[in-house]
């Protein structure tokens, strides 16, 4: 049993693989949440724009991964530039929305309050509004954690390296062990990263929404 | 600060409706009124949450159209029932947001985080690092006001900041607030629609109802000289009145105390020194004769000759027995346009009737 374990390890390169997952990983989930959050404040403060941003997201949403693959390999070619940007595209929403809902949704006391002591716009925006958006934007990350995870694999069908290649390999040659290996650990990386963020989540609502 | 003919409408009905009054430096004028009487819609006028529709709000002669809302607003403390502290802030990020946001430095704010929990009555050291969530009602009422005071503004909105408080715990608080007040000497417009609360607080109150000003009076003014019958109905006049008739002198009156007795035929010069160490503005003078008479300190301050007797400036007194009632003595004060009367047995002083202590009391 360990034998096999070790030995399709070694074959696979899984070390390899798992690096180069990972990579694609915190680089996809860090630009969606730098491009979400800041779409969301944009759009908060200009909701003129806010529908048709949602509606184009929610249209992206639907088209099936592997179509977007098809889609983005004209304009970025192979590999991890069309992987990142397909994860990228997914991500955005669920993290905008919850963003922009965290947003508005702040209770209106703590508003007019902030208001009334004399706070501009934007200082209600970043010290009150968006600190206390804070819980939902980490619940919204943590669904666009489970889509990138997913996603990446599936970049092994367009030569992006990371652990759908030994998955793809597996199936191709129809090599049992190495399908077992591969897709146990994807999916224990994906329950681990999903714990994570779920922890962070807790943190957060407990310490800026404890009510 | 002052209003002059404010009228603010929301879909066609006059939420503030013509209002104009002043307002003193320094005094507490409580707003009082119920639900929808437009209370809330002039304090928010104040400060520019909403604007007036017609009429101007001047401070300091200014009107406030013409200023910078925010840079108002940071004049001007706020405190709301719902206190409103940010649940992400601990005590201290909450007291010192203005001052960080004026870009005070941090050892500042420190410093006046600590003097303004000290004077809440909350121990610095204890309360300075806590949650807005690990504090009890009262405590987050006191944690909003020191907020409120963060910049030491000249002037104070309070919106029915003791309204979610149990009856006890809002008494005890009103009591802080009052000592902190006088420590302060801040204008202060307080909303409420608690009619005890309005009594033992203001200075001034003006009684508003359907977005109008009806009164504007000291509490005994609006208990005894309601302008008309929603006043006297919204005051409770009717129900005071009972008890004034079987309350007596010697259920209301203050034991004298010998501070107020002034020999007679002490100097000006004397007496007004006396008076001065003791902080009081009045004395009792009993003369050989048996007449007493009251001393006021203005008099004798206005008086060019402080080498005189105090004896020249001795004023009739109202003097009543230890049972007569309460109603008695009110109309007798009427008459004689006095506050004070004294009660006396068998040529013996045995108190003080203030007519202004005695009403705060009965409220």
């Amino acid at each position: 049993m360990l034998d096999t374990i070790i030995s399709v390890w070694a074959t696979q390169q899984l070390t390899l693989r798992t690096i180069q997952h990972l990579s694609m990983f915190f680089i996809a989930l860090s630009i969606s949440i730098i491009i979400a959050i800041i779409a969301a404040l944009l759009v908060y403060s200009n909701p003129r724009v806010g529908n048709i941003w949602f509606n184009i997201l929610n249209v992206i949403e639907t088209i099936p991964e592997l179509a977007l693959f098809i889609f983005l390999l004209p304009i970025l070619g192979l590999g991890e530039p069309p992987t990142i940007a397909a994860c990228v595209l997914y991500s955005i929403l669920p993290i905008m929305r919850n963003t922009y809902t965290g947003l508005a949704n702040v209770s209106n006391e703590y508003i007019e309050i902030a208001k009334a002591i004399g706070l501009t716009k934007n200082e209600i925006l970043f010290k009150i509004r968006l600190p206390m958006a804070l819980p939902l934007i980490s619940g919204g990350i943590r669904v666009a954690v489970v889509y990138t995870m997913g996603i990446i694999t599936l970049g092994g069908l367009i030569a992006a390296g990371g652990l759908g290649v030994p998955l793809q390999a597996g199936i191709h040659q129809y090599n049992i062990p190495a399908i077992i290996i591969a897709s146990l650990w994807v999916g224990t990386l994906g329950v681990v990263f999903d714990a994570v963020a779920w922890i962070i989540e807790n943190k957060l609502a407990r310490r800026y929404n404890p009510w | 600060m002052k209003f002059d003919h404010v009228t603010k409408i929301y879909k066609e009905t006059k939420a503030v409706d013509d209002v104009s009054f002043d307002i003193c430096k320094g005094e507490l004028f409580v707003l009082l009124g119920s639900s929808g009487s437009g209370k809330t819609t002039t304090l928010r006028l104040i400060n520019r949450l909403i604007d007036p529709d017609e009429g101007t709000i001047y401070l300091n002669g200014n009107d406030t159209k013409d200023m910078n809302p925010v840079e108002l607003r940071r004049r001007m403390g706020y405190v709301i029932q719902q206190i409103g502290l940010f649940p992400h802030m601990t005590v201290k990020e909450n007291i010192g947001i203005i001052p960080k946001l004026e870009r005070w430095k941090e050892e500042d704010i420190s410093k006046r985080t600590n003097e303004l929990l000290n004077l809440v009555a909350l121990p610095p050291d204890y309360f300075r690092s806590r949650y807005p969530h690990q504090l009890s009602g009262g405590q987050q009422q006191r944690v909003g006001l020191a907020r409120a005071l963060a910049m030491d503004p000249p002037l104070l909105l309070m919106d029915e900041p003791f309204g979610a408080l149990d009856p006890l715990l809002r008494m005890q608080l009103q009591n802080e607030f009052l000592s902190i007040k006088r420590k302060l000497e801040k204008t202060i417009v307080f909303v409420t629609h608690d009619i005890e609360e309005a009594f033992t607080l203001a200075d001034r109150i003006g009684v508003m109802h359907n977005g109008k000003i009806l009164q504007i009076g000291t509490p005994s003014e609006l208990l005894f000289n309601p302008v008309n019958e929603i006043v006297s109905k919204i005051i409770g006049s009717e129900n005071k009145f009972k008890a004034i008739k079987f309350l007596q002198a010697k259920d209301v009156m203050i034991p004298m105390d010998k501070k107020y007795l002034l020999q007679e035929n002490m100097t000006c010069q004397e007496a007004v020194n006396i008076m001065i160490s003791n902080k009081i503005e009045l004395s009792i003078v009993k003369e050989s004769n048996g007449d007493i008479k009251q001393v006021i300190l203005s008099d004798l301050l206005k008086n060019e000759d402080m080498r005189r007797s105090i004896n020249d400036f001795g004023r009739k007194l109202v003097i009543v027995p230890p049972d007569e009632n309460l109603s008695s003595i009110i109309t007798l004060l009427k008459s004689s346009n006095e506050k004070l009367a004294i009660v006396m047995n068998q040529n013996e002083i045995q108190g003080l009737v203030m007519i202004d202590s005695v009403l705060i009391n009965l409220v």
